[in-house]
């Protein structure tokens, strides 16, 4: 299975399977759906022409891929690099990783595997010059050696496994420093103070828009759907920065717009729901998606492909390289609610907060099949929503289609629970 | 209102304190040519030893040569005086509990100048270990012990009498702040008995440390400071104070990586909400630095006088992006 020679043989790429795949979702995401924001329009096309059609992502200088949201992107474009995430979402490149994994490992770990030993992968960016492979979860550090085995140049960044004492702190910003040695080695350029602090400037602006989003996405009724929401933190893997800053500018500008003039995206009762756990990667939005099509509407997220990657931002005391490398480091690490660290009380409380701010009536915890430290925390999670009152689904699931129907089935219910407690509230 | 609010929560606080810290240092170090003269209880080192320019004096002068009187007239009618002072002391602290610190303090505003000009000159802050911090953090709890015990110690015939005012014999205040009016008399080693000889050498010493050591780390001389610790004896009632909404904290270690005085429980701690610590300035850098909505608040009299905003917080970092005064 894992010869790729069949790609010779393969129908023209808008007609193989990763673009149907894609295509069925973004046909769902577009015309289930009245009166999507016209700035979507970006996004949609945006993935249309990536995805369905195979077109190449243009990039500027060496271009570095990452592995997880702990690679700090601020310095790999100091250095006149680009990043791309190469987290994947496609069922057609988990079967592909399905040989370097054991059979029950995380699909995105397997899609990443796939993608890149796959020829022609999708999204088609130009040659990894070099892979940063954050050491986080047991699955993504072993995944470092088959990637270099693939023929990549992987640098490993070593994350601590706990982030509370200040040992692993010291740890993580020397690791972080190293990064930036290796990154200099790469491109021959030098890190100045000058070059991180406009790299620096151009992902706060990125995340500022971000938080208007996100900030937006509070009105009540709801004023935007998260299944648009995610594919927007989605394009953000591969698109151009300032180009993907821009198109959110402009979106929220619209989104503004559209709340004084009093428009709902959703219906007035319709189930305000929290996503959490496994990251959701664009075509394998089927969570999100079944959600909003059985009438409820993500208003917020807690995920690594969202929330998690561009809401935190960094601060700096001294402009100085050693006080903005610190600080860029301290914010990769200190605020992450990811389940590869010893404790998860940060991901609780965050959690609750964003159940709160969102006005929030049910929780869904996505776990993927094989995702072990989500699995882990499923128990806490619901404990402590449940103590608070707080209704939660708990899904496991995987990128394949199959389960769709079953879903279906457990989200209709769950929402119809939570509208029958909201009637009996009041 | 909300327009004065959102003004004030995205103030740049940095140019703010920098104005603040220059009007106090005025008042304080040249107040007196001015006929400013705010008594002699302050919480702050007005040093008393700048004769002419200073607005008002440190507590901690008089408050020695008090505690060093024969026990018998300290314990009598005498001691009432030494209660009262302490009480006017104290009342001037409440108002501003340790803001004196983040903006009166003549000495921490030298240091802050001090660091200024490091960062002008592109050379990194020096940090201490955990384990340094905690050791280091007690003592000022010692010199605050010593600088009771050795006056009564005087009082009571125990030591020498020409210990004197044993904390502004070491104090550097003493002799850095008359040089601002040109007053380089204190900048002498006594040799008039042996323990003159010792103290005034011991605080020549101590200025040296000062300047060497507030060049790389900032507020350096604040971590050993007893009216530090004096202050957070008497923190509890203050009018002024620094608030912290757990739930709403992200535990992102902004307002820790900013804090001159190193103080981990500022993004640790989510549970307590009066979050001074001890070595705490109130310089309100925490507050300027969380991008949280109301998680980091100074309140005065109960009401929140400046609360951390994701708009002040990204208001401030982009200035920061684009501020060229730091040049490369």
């Amino acid at each position: 299975m894992n010869n790729t020679t069949s790609d010779a043989t393969a129908p023209a790429y808008n007609r193989s399977r990763q673009a149907r795949e894609a295509e069925t979702l973004l046909d769902r995401i577009q015309d289930d759906f009245p009166d999507n924001p016209q700035a979507m329009r970006y996004f949609y096309d945006l993935f249309r022409n990536v995805y369905c059609q195979g077109e190449p992502v243009k990039h500027e200088g060496t271009l570095v891929g990452t592995t997880c949201i702990h690679a700090p992107e601020e310095l790999i474009y100091a250095f006149g690099a680009t990043p791309v995430r190469l987290c994947n979402g496609s069922y057609h490149y988990d079967q592909i990783g399905a040989d370097f994994m054991p059979a029950k490992s995380c699909p995105l770990v397997k899609a990443t595997l796939g993608s890149l030993h796959a020829k022609a992968a999708v999204p088609n960016t130009a040659a990894l010059e070099l892979i940063v492979n954050p050491t986080t979860c047991d699955q993504k550090t072993k995944a470092s050696a088959m990637i270099e085995a693939m023929g990549y140049k992987v640098h490993d960044l070593e994350l601590p496994p706990a982030k509370e004492s200040e040992e692993a702190r010291l740890y993580w910003q020397r690791s972080v420093r190293r990064l930036a040695l290796r990154l200099r080695e790469l491109t021959g350029r030098k890190l100045t103070r000058s070059n991180l602090k406009t790299a620096m400037a151009r992902t706060a602006r990125a995340q500022t828009a971000f938080r208007t989003l996100h900030q937006l996405r509070k009105s009540a009724p709801a004023l935007f759907l998260g299944k648009d929401a995610f594919l927007v933190t989605n394009a953000y893997f591969f698109d151009d920065l300032d180009r993907w800053t821009a198109a959110v500018e402009q979106l929220n500008t619209e989104l503004q717009l559209r709340q004084m003039e009093g428009f709902q995206a959703a219906q007035k009762r319709a189930p305000r729901i929290l996503f959490t756990g496994s990251p959701p990667i664009f075509p394998n939005l089927k969570l999100p998606l079944l959600i909003e099509e059985a009438g409820g509407v993500v208003v917020a997220d807690e995920t690594c492909s969202a929330n998690r990657m561009l809401y935190d931002m960094t601060a700096v005391d001294e402009w100085l390289l050693n006080d903005m490398v610190d600080g860029l480091a301290d914010r990769y690490l200190k605020p992450c609610t990811c389940p590869i660290f010893t404790r998860n009380d940060d991901r609780q409380r965050r959690l609750l907060q964003l159940a709160a701010d969102f006005n929030v009536d049910g929780v869904v915890y996505q776990a993927f099949a094989g995702c072990q430290v989500y699995e882990m925390e499923y128990r806490s999670i619901a404990d402590v929503l449940a103590a608070q009152g707080i209704p939660m689904l708990y899904v496991e699931t995987d990128y394949s289609p199959d389960d769709m129907g079953q879903l279906s089935t457990r989200i209709e219910a769950f929402l119809e629970s939570i509208k029958t407690r909201k009637r009996n509230k009041q | 209102m909300k327009r004065i609010r959102d003004a004030v929560n995205g103030v740049d606080l940095r140019r703010f304190r920098f104005w603040l810290q220059l009007f106090f240092f005025v008042l304080l170090v040249y107040g007196g040519y001015m006929a400013v003269n705010l008594g002699q209880y302050l919480p702050t080192f007005a040093c008393g030893f700048n004769d002419e320019g200073r607005g008002g004096i440190c507590y901690l002068l008089p408050l020695q040569h008090q505690l060093a009187m024969s026990w018998g007239t300290l314990f009598g009618w005498a001691g009432l005086m030494v209660l009262q002072g302490f009480l006017f002391f104290a009342l001037w602290f409440f108002v501003l509990n340790k803001g004196w610190c983040g903006y009166v303090c003549p000495l921490g505003t030298i240091q802050d100048w001090i660091t200024s000009l490091r960062t002008r000159l592109g050379i990194r802050y020096s940090r201490y270990t955990e384990g340094q911090f905690r050791r280091l953090s007690l003592i000022k709890y010692l010199l605050l012990a010593l600088m009771i015990l050795i006056p009564l110690g005087i009082g009571g015939a125990l030591l020498p009498h020409d210990m004197g005012t044993p904390f502004c014999d070491i104090c550097p205040g003493r002799m850095i702040i008359p040089m601002f009016t040109g007053d380089f008399s204190q900048l002498t080693i006594d040799f008039s008995s042996k323990t003159t000889m010792v103290m005034t050498a011991l605080g020549m010493l101590v200025t040296g440390l000062f300047l060497a050591g507030a060049f790389f780390k900032k507020r350096f001389f604040c971590f050993f400071c007893p009216m530090s610790a004096l202050h957070y004896l008497l923190s509890k009632p203050a009018l002024l104070k620094l608030k912290k909404d757990g739930a709403k904290c992200t535990r992102c270690g902004d307002c820790y990586r900013v804090c001159d005085m190193e103080i981990r429980e500022i993004a640790d701690e989510v549970k307590e909400p009066r979050i001074m610590q001890d070595d705490c300035i109130l310089c309100l850098k925490c507050v300027a630095h969380c991008p949280e909505q109301g998680a980091l608040k100074a309140t005065f009299a109960g009401i929140p006088i400046f609360e951390s905003t994701e708009q002040g917080f990204i208001k401030r970092m982009t200035k920061g992006h684009k501020d060229e005064q730091h040049h490369e």
